[in-house]
C-alpha cells in the first residue's frame, strides 16, 4: 500500500480529533488549520513510525508537537515554564475577577470560556481526557509526561474550572455548594 | 480507607482508572462519607457539563478537502516536473503500480479466504468497512432519524428485518442506514452519532458460529459485539470502549424489549 493510501486509512479518520485538539490549544480557527496541516505533512513523512498501534493517539501526538513548534514561532509568550510557581502565576492572571465574570456572564459560553482560559498544560490534559476520552496512559504518551503528572494536572484543571467565577456565574452547578 | 486517602483516589475512580481492589475500597468509603461522595459527584457533574456545553470542533470541510488534495499531489501524478527523459518511463511506473495493486488485491483475497473462519476477522472487516465509508464521505444510503423510515428500507433489501432501536434521548442520534457486505453476507449497517463520533452498527441474524470477542481494538477503533433479539450486533467507532460496549449491549436488549422483533 502506498504511503498516501496508508495515511488516508490510518490518519484521515482522526482528522476531527486532531483539529479539535489544535483548535483548543490555539484557541483560533485559522491557527488550528495551520497546525493541523503541518501535522498532516509530518504524519505523512513519519508514517513508517506507525506500526499497527493506535492511529488516533499517534496523530494527536504529532498535532501536539506541531502546535508547540507553532506557538514557539508565533506566540512564545504563551508558553509557561513548566514548574509549579510559573503555573501558579499563570493561574492567577488567568483567573477573572467577579466583575469581569459578571460582564462575561452576559455571553452564553461560560464553561467553554473557562476551559479556554486554562493554562496550556492543564487545558491539553483536560481536552484529551474529557473530550477525547483517552486513558491516563495514552495522555501520558501524547503529552510526554508521567502518569502521575497527568493525574495532578487533571485534578488542577478540574479544580480551576470548579472554582472559576465563569462557571460559578453559570449557576454553580459544578462549583459545589459549600463542602 | 480514610478521607485523605479516598480523596486522592476519587478522580482516578471517576475516570475508571483504578485497580479493582482500590476501586472497591473507594466505593465502600464513598457509600459512607457524604463529603467524599460530593467530591466524586462534582467530577461527574463537571464532566457532564463539559460534554454538553463545550464544543467539539470537527475539522472544517475546506481543511479536509485541502488535506486530501495534498495527498493527491504528493502521489506524483500531478506533481509538476520537467518533461523529458523521465516521462518516457512513466508508463513503467504505471505498470508497476498496477502490479502492486494486483499483488495487494491477490494477497488480500488470499488472506481473506484463509482466515474467513477466524471470527476475529469480522472485527477487521467491520473496521475496514467503517473506514471506507468514512473516507468515501457517504456512510448513509437512507438518511433518516426516523426508525419507521429506516426499518422498511432495510427490510425491502435484505432477507431479514433488523430492529432499528432509537436512543436519541440518550445522545445516540440515528442518522440512517446502509447496506454492507460483511463476512460473506449482506448486512444492515445502522449509523448513529454520539457527540462528534460516528458509530456503525452491523446487524445480522444470529449465527451458530463462535461469537467475536465482546470488545477489542483494531487500529485505534473500538469494536464491540453483543447478541440479542435474535440478532448479532457489531458496533465500530472511535468512541471510548466503555460507551461503545454499553451501547451495543443496550441495542441487543432494546430490540428484545421493544416491538421491533424480526418478522
Amino acid at each position: 500500500m502506498s504511503d498516501n493510501a496508508r495515511f488516508a486509512q490510518l490518519v484521515l479518520p482522526h482528522l476531527d480529533a486532531g483539529y479539535n485538539l489544535a483548535r483548543w490549544l490555539t484557541r483560533d480557527a485559522h491557527d488550528a488549520d495551520d497546525v493541523v496541516q503541518d501535522a498532516c505533512v509530518r504524519a505523512l513523512k513519519y508514517l513508517d513510525a506507525l506500526r499497527g498501534g493506535d492511529g488516533r493517539a499517534w496523530f494527536l501526538t504529532i498535532v501536539r508537537r506541531a502546535f508547540y513548534d507553532w506557538i514557539e514561532r508565533n506566540r512564545p509568550a504563551e508558553i509557561v515554564a513548566d514548574d509549579g510557581s510559573a503555573i501558579d502565576a499563570a493561574v492567577d492572571t488567568a483567573a477573572l475577577t467577579p466583575e469581569q465574570a459578571a460582564i462575561r456572564s452576559a455571553e452564553s459560553q461560560l464553561l467553554a470560556d473557562a476551559v479556554a482560559e486554562l493554562p496550556l498544560p492543564f487545558r491539553e490534559v483536560l481536552i484529551l481526557r474529557e473530550l477525547e476520552e483517552l486513558s491516563y496512559k495514552e495522555i501520558a504518551r501524547i503529552a510526554d509526561i508521567p502518569i502521575g503528572t497527568v493525574m495532578s494536572r487533571l485534578a488542577r484543571a478540574r479544580g480551576l474550572l470548579q472554582r472559576s467565577p465563569l462557571v460559578r456565574a453559570a449557576g454553580g452547578r459544578t462549583a459545589g455548594e459549600g463542602s | 480507607m480514610n478521607c485523605a486517602e479516598a480523596l486522592k483516589w476519587v478522580p482516578a475512580y471517576a475516570d475508571g482508572e483504578i485497580d479493582r481492589l482500590r476501586g472497591y475500597l473507594v466505593k465502600r468509603h464513598l457509600a459512607g462519607c457524604a463529603d467524599c461522595a460530593a467530591e466524586h459527584d462534582r467530577i461527574l457533574a463537571l464532566r457532564a457539563q463539559l460534554r454538553a456545553e463545550v464544543p467539539y470542533y470537527g475539522a472544517p470541510p475546506a481543511l479536509r478537502a485541502r488535506v486530501r488534495e495534498t495527498l493527491g499531489v504528493s502521489a506524483g501524478s500531478t506533481k509538476p516536473r520537467p518533461a523529458g527523459a523521465r516521462d518516457r518511463w512513466s508508463w513503467l511506473a504505471g505498470g508497476a503500480l498496477a502490479g502492486c495493486a494486483a499483488t495487494i488485491l491477490a494477497w488480500t483475497l488470499g488472506t481473506a479466504v484463509l482466515d474467513w473462519q477466524k471470527n476475529e476477522d469480522i472485527g477487521n472487516e467491520a473496521v475496514a468497512l467503517h473506514v471506507r465509508a468514512t473516507l468515501a464521505n457517504h456512510p448513509i444510503e437512507v438518511a433518516s432519524s426516523d426508525q419507521h423510515t429506516v426499518k422498511p428500507w432495510l427490510s425491502a433489501r435484505l432477507d431479514y428485518s433488523p430492529p432499528v432501536p432509537d436512543f436519541a434521548k440518550d445522545g445516540f442520534t440515528l442518522l440512517g442506514a446502509r447496506l454492507d457486505y460483511l463476512d460473506r453476507t449482506a448486512v444492515a449497517t445502522l449509523v448513529y452519532r454520539y457527540r462528534q463520533h460516528t458509530i456503525d452498527v452491523f446487524v445480522r441474524p444470529e449465527t451458530k458460529r463462535p461469537a467475536p470477542p465482546a470488545l477489542r481494538n483494531v487500529r485505534g477503533f473500538n469494536v464491540a459485539h453483543a447478541s440479542g433479539a435474535g440478532m448479532d450486533w457489531l458496533a465500530v467507532s472511535d468512541v471510548s470502549p466503555d460507551v461503545l460496549s454499553e451501547f451495543v449491549q443496550r441495542l441487543a436488549r432494546g430490540g428484545a424489549s421493544g416491538t421491533d422483533k424480526p418478522q
